[in-house]
């Protein structure tokens, strides 16, 4: 069996709807149409009333799986692009994620953020907004790189009790394909060495994992082992498994797809500078896309993001090549 | 018109006006609390609002519907069956309370027991609200339990609000919206606010039910919640109760109000005075009674503050500082 | 009678003082529970404070027309027991009952968040004892490891990176920084200082030199010496054609005795002590600006006079600087003949990666008492010094690795 990222989260989806009644779907076009990605396709017929079409209004779809989830149902709210969820920002991050510690009630909702760009995406169809929710205490986000991750995370995600943003990115959705679907994977909380080396360590995570192993494989060439990290989840972050990779490599290169300022990047850079200051070689660097919107022209947007030729520039840049 | 000879419709009255009276008695306290350096932080009144507050908490059944009141709802709070003690142990910020010194003043609730614990910002729970709803109905357990959501004039405004109700409006979920308009949103009047002669004939456009009352006619608030409830539970989707009050106090107790013109004050009547007046003329109650109803509330509250106040205040050394649950 | 404190009340967010407008009540009055008593405004209202308690006013701290930061004590209300029981309030620690007017108290009590106690606790544990910790940075106390010159931090590091200096070329500063440290500003400081005197460029040898007895120098290396007769290597020179150099006899003894004794030419890794593989023992040779020291591989396998020619073309070609770089790999101890010079004693410094060093110092001719002759007789001796890193090698070690190479000097046929 054959299947893509994005039959991953359809296949999760499927699952847990079957395994609890307590699981429903809500968001734009998730009902008959199944999904503006198709991550819902079908699945209205199958589990009638708990696959459901919202109107456009991000902040009421938001608070309304809230009020649900603290009812005891556990909603999986749908984004139709990641950016959406600014609209919705106020609900995730002042009523989800303030609602356990100022009431002790936890609310165990999953919203699912399809994120990151595609060419022709643009502005609008293309945010990483990781970083913005990892900034708020309250709120579990992760960052599937892979086909089981994409998988096997969202099935954790749902059934966890503490609100998740379950960031899964676009340009993985078709390209990404597995032959099978390993279910032992990891827990959220813990990263994965998705390649050692010896000579640096790339501190990644969602799509810049596949950029960063084109990236190692290509300074392979040249003798130089690349340890690609893979974080899986930003929040909680899996500091032990950076510390134990920089403490092997002495540099570390901190790589992510969202805007350069502040972000998960600055923070696995500090959090191993504060730690491991006596481990490293090098100063540390980052490197995220640059300061400006995500472009729209093809030609631009590959430019925008980190590339496997930028994350070598900057990793050469890091060894002092 | 109600059926004043209903022992049920009686003691609705009797509970609603018992509501009103501990309420204001006991943010009378706050007040004076505050005043006295006691509450660190702001106290938000419902003067002159007690009236449709209390309206509302009484037709709503605790341990059934669920009922997310606003800053100014304590009458209804009271009413819905909100311990004393959950208020003086918010206020005062102690350890034994229900937000357990972590959020304060009207931020509290028992989002289990059928009353979320608000955040600062107007309008996020209608929604809310009615995801609780939804859950129950998708479960099969709403039954003919209902919900209520409240707001005052200025978070008519805001863009959750709207989202709000016309997600509960598509969801015909049965969810009382009361927009209690007390005239100023802080210190803004109602022409800064909206432009639309009246808020409830917004209703239409929600495709919702409309009701317009006199908020401080308690005898009407009574009958008009009545009506929204029966409704609602009947499965006819959202009701949207429009209230004229106006606010008796500021919009904190840092806030002196200075900005309301004198006339609107000289004009105005307090629904408490409105409420005794109408309950002695009925009959519903006799000076005695109401006299012994004040002193009963004068104990309650004077006990709930002194319990309060020697209770303890959170430590940050043994605080559990984590926003995860496990 | 309890006491309880008539407090300014927090009249607004971000309102820091009040005025006190006027007293509504007398000390001497009655009050009510809830009473308002004194009138005070901030810059955004007016506000009546409030009693939390009745009983009697006793005493106002305060003065109408003058501000009062938040959580001031302003009064207080003497109370019956029964009324504290019944209102719930704390009554005041007689103690501490008379607030002086102290402006610095009631900003202290404003920032301690007024009567909480654990903030307060937090609030005196940040202020740092000046008395115990010092030196400190940015209020930390300053672990051993990073007082005096031998820290040298991040941000130093990178300049003397960039000015090409070493630990040791930045010795002779005395560092102004927190316990002593070298800052980037005494380094300035310092460079400044020299502009004025002469300079001339290091050469790459002189620069070579430096680097391997700066290396060399991390190691706790000792210096012992001994007198050595040579009157019979001498007799045994002048019997050879072509003559055998004197050091080469030095060198063959030396590598015979370390062949006995190997693990005293080890090198220390770790907790390992690595061994030497062959006896190949280099020898110092000056030349412009330096010293190389080229290596005889495998002393202890040839005699003196069958190593004469190969050591005499070595020594040649290296002063001529036509050796390649194999020629000085892998030695594991070195012989130093400064007597060249005239120089009858020294502490030489191993190379960095040996950890022995023979030196041999100038031929003196002395007078010796002989007991079989009953006179003094001329024998010609010099003083033979070895420095070893301590840490594998002790004096005593030293001491008998010394000896027998006196001995093997005395039987030069044997060499």
């Amino acid at each position: 069996m054959s299947l893509t990222y994005i039959e991953a989260i359809h296949q999760a989806q499927k699952e847990l709807l079957a395994e609890s009644p307590d699981v429903f779907i809500y968001g734009q076009d998730v009902g008959q149409f199944g999904g503006a990605f198709k991550a819902t396709r079908g699945l209205s017929d199958e589990f009638p009333g708990r696959v459901v079409d919202s109107p456009i209004s991000e902040d009421a779809m938001a608070g309304m799986v809230i009020g649900a989830a603290v009812e005891g149902a556990r909603p999986i709210l749908e984004m139709q692009f990641a950016d959406f969820s600014s609209v919705a920002f106020n609900q995730i991050v002042n009523q989800a994620a303030t609602h356990y510690y100022r009431t002790g009630v936890q609310v165990p909702l999953t919203v699912r953020l399809p994120s990151g760009g595609t060419p022709g995406s643009g502005p609008f169809h293309s945010q990483n907004m990781e970083s913005l929710y990892a900034h708020y205490p309250g709120l579990i986000v992760v960052t599937p790189a892979t086909v089981a991750d994409a998988y096997g995370m969202l099935k954790e995600a749902v059934m966890m009790d503490n609100p998740v943003m379950f960031c899964e990115h676009k340009f993985l959705y078709n390209w990404l394909r597995a032959e099978e679907l390993k279910k032992n994977a990891l827990p959220i909380g813990q990263a994965r060495i998705v390649r050692s080396g010896k000579h640096a360590t790339v501190v990644t995570y969602s799509a810049m994992v596949h950029e960063a192993v084109k990236a190692a494989e290509m300074l392979s060439n040249d003798g130089w082992e690349i340890e690609v990290v893979d974080l899986r989840s930003v929040k909680p972050i899996d500091l032990d498994t950076i510390m134990a990779s920089v403490s092997r490599t002495g540099r570390l290169l901190a790589l992510g797809e969202s805007y350069p300022w502040g972000g998960v990047t600055a923070e696995v850079v500090s959090r191993v500078v504060a730690e491991g200051f006596h481990l490293l070689d090098a100063a540390p660097m980052r490197l995220n896309s640059k300061d400006t919107p995500v472009p729209y022209h093809p030609d631009l947007w590959a430019a925008h993001r980190p590339t496997p030729e930028s994350i070598v520039v900057s990793l050469k840049h890091l060894l002092r090549l | 018109m109600l059926q004043t000879d209903d022992a049920e419709s009686l003691a609705q009255i009797h509970h609603g006006f018992r509501s009103m009276v501990t309420s204001r008695t006991l943010e009378n306290k706050l007040s004076s609390l505050y005043k006295a350096g006691k509450i660190v932080g702001g106290v938000y009144l419902g003067k002159g609002q007690e009236a449709i507050s209390a309206a509302l908490g009484t037709v709503l059944e605790r341990g059934k519907d669920v009922y997310a009141p606003l800053i100014r709802d304590q009458a209804g709070r009271t009413a819905f069956g909100e311990d004393l003690l959950d208020v003086t142990r918010t206020y005062l910020g102690k350890v034994t309370g229900p937000m357990r010194g972590r959020d304060g003043n009207i931020h509290r609730g028992r989002p289990t027991e059928g009353m979320p614990a608000m955040i600062s910002h107007l309008g996020a729970s209608l929604s809310y609200i009615s995801g609780m709803l939804f859950a129950r109905r998708m479960r099969g357990e709403l039954h003919d339990a209902i919900g209520a959501a409240t707001f005052g004039d200025g978070a008519t405004s805001t863009g959750a609000f709207h989202e709000g109700l016309n997600l509960a409006a598509v969801e015909k979920l049965p969810v009382i919206t009361l927009v209690v308009n007390n005239r100023f949103a802080y210190s803004t009047p109602n022409d800064r606010q909206f432009a639309c002669e009246n808020l409830v004939s917004r209703a239409e456009g929600y495709g919702v039910r409309g009701h317009h009352v006199d908020g401080t006619d308690f005898l009407k608030c009574m009958e008009t919640m009545n009506i929204a409830a029966k409704a609602a539970r009947a499965g006819e989707g959202p009701q949207l109760v429009v209230a004229d009050v106006l606010r008796l106090c500021g919009h904190g107790e840092h806030d002196d109000a200075k900005y309301v013109p004198k006339n609107l004050w000289d004009e105005s009547r307090d629904c408490m005075d409105v409420a005794e007046q109408q309950l002695l003329e009925k009959g519903f109650l006799t000076p005695d009674e109401i006299a012994a109803m004040k002193e009963d509330a004068r104990l309650k509250v004077q006990k709930a503050v002194a319990v309060a106040q020697r209770e303890p205040t959170p430590d940050p050394y043994q605080d559990d500082w984590s926003a995860l649950g496990s | 009678m309890p006491q309880v404190a008539i407090t300014m009340p927090q009249l607004g967010e971000s309102i820091a003082e009040a005025t006190i407008v006027k007293f509504l009540v007398q000390p001497g009055d009655t009050v009510e529970v809830d009473q308002e008593i004194i009138e005070v405004e901030t810059n955004k209202a007016t506000m009546g404070v409030t009693t939390l308690c009745g009983g009697t006013i006793t005493t106002f701290h305060v003065e109408e027309g003058v501000s009062y930061a938040v959580g001031t004590q302003l009064g207080i209300i003497e109370a019956t027991e029964e009324e504290v029981q019944a209102t719930g309030v704390s009554p005041i620690d007689s103690n501490t009952a008379a607030p002086e007017k102290n402006e610095q108290e009631l900003i202290e009590r404003t920032l301690s968040h007024g009567d909480n106690p654990a903030i307060a606790q937090q609030s005196q544990m940040d202020v740092p004892d000046s008395i115990s910790i010092q030196p400190n940075v940015q209020g930390l106390p300053v672990p051993v490891g990073t007082k005096g010159a031998n820290y040298i931090s991040p941000r130093m590091r990178a300049r003397m990176d960039e000015l090409g200096l070493h630990a040791a070329d930045i010795s002779a500063i005395q560092g102004n920084g927190a316990g002593g440290r070298v800052t980037i500003e005494d380094l300035e400081a310092f460079l400044v200082g020299i502009e004025e005197w002469p300079k001339s460029k290091a050469s790459p040898m002189r620069l070579a030199v430096a680097d391997a007895m700066r290396r060399s120098w991390t190691r706790p290396l000792a210096t012992v010496g001994m007198p050595v007769v040579l009157d019979k290597v001498l007799a045994h020179r002048r019997e050879q054609n072509p003559k055998p150099g004197l050091t080469l006899y030095i060198l063959r003894a030396f590598a015979l005795a370390l062949k006995e004794d190997p693990t005293s030419a080890g090198y220390l890794i770790g907790e390992n002590i690595v061994h030497p593989k062959a006896f190949d023992i280099g020898v110092a040779v000056q030349v412009a600006d330096g010293v190389v020291v080229p290596v005889i591989r495998n002393a202890d396998a040839k005699t003196v006079p069958q190593l004469s020619a190969e050591y005499a073309e070595l020594v040649e070609k290296a002063r001529e600087r036509k050796l390649g770089k194999e020629t000085f790999e892998k030695g594991i101890a070195t012989v130093t003949n400064f007597g060249t010079f005239g120089l009858v004693s020294g502490t030489p410094i191993p190379l960095p990666n040996e950890t022995l060093i023979l030196g041999l110092g100038a031929g003196v001719k002395k007078p010796v008492w002989s007991d079989e002759a009953n006179v003094f007789i001329p024998v010609t001796t010099c003083e033979l010094v070895i420095t070893f890193d301590h840490r594998v090698v002790d004096g005593g070690g030293a001491g008998m690795l010394l000896q027998k190479i006196r001995d093997y000097l005395q039987q030069p046929e044997k060499l």
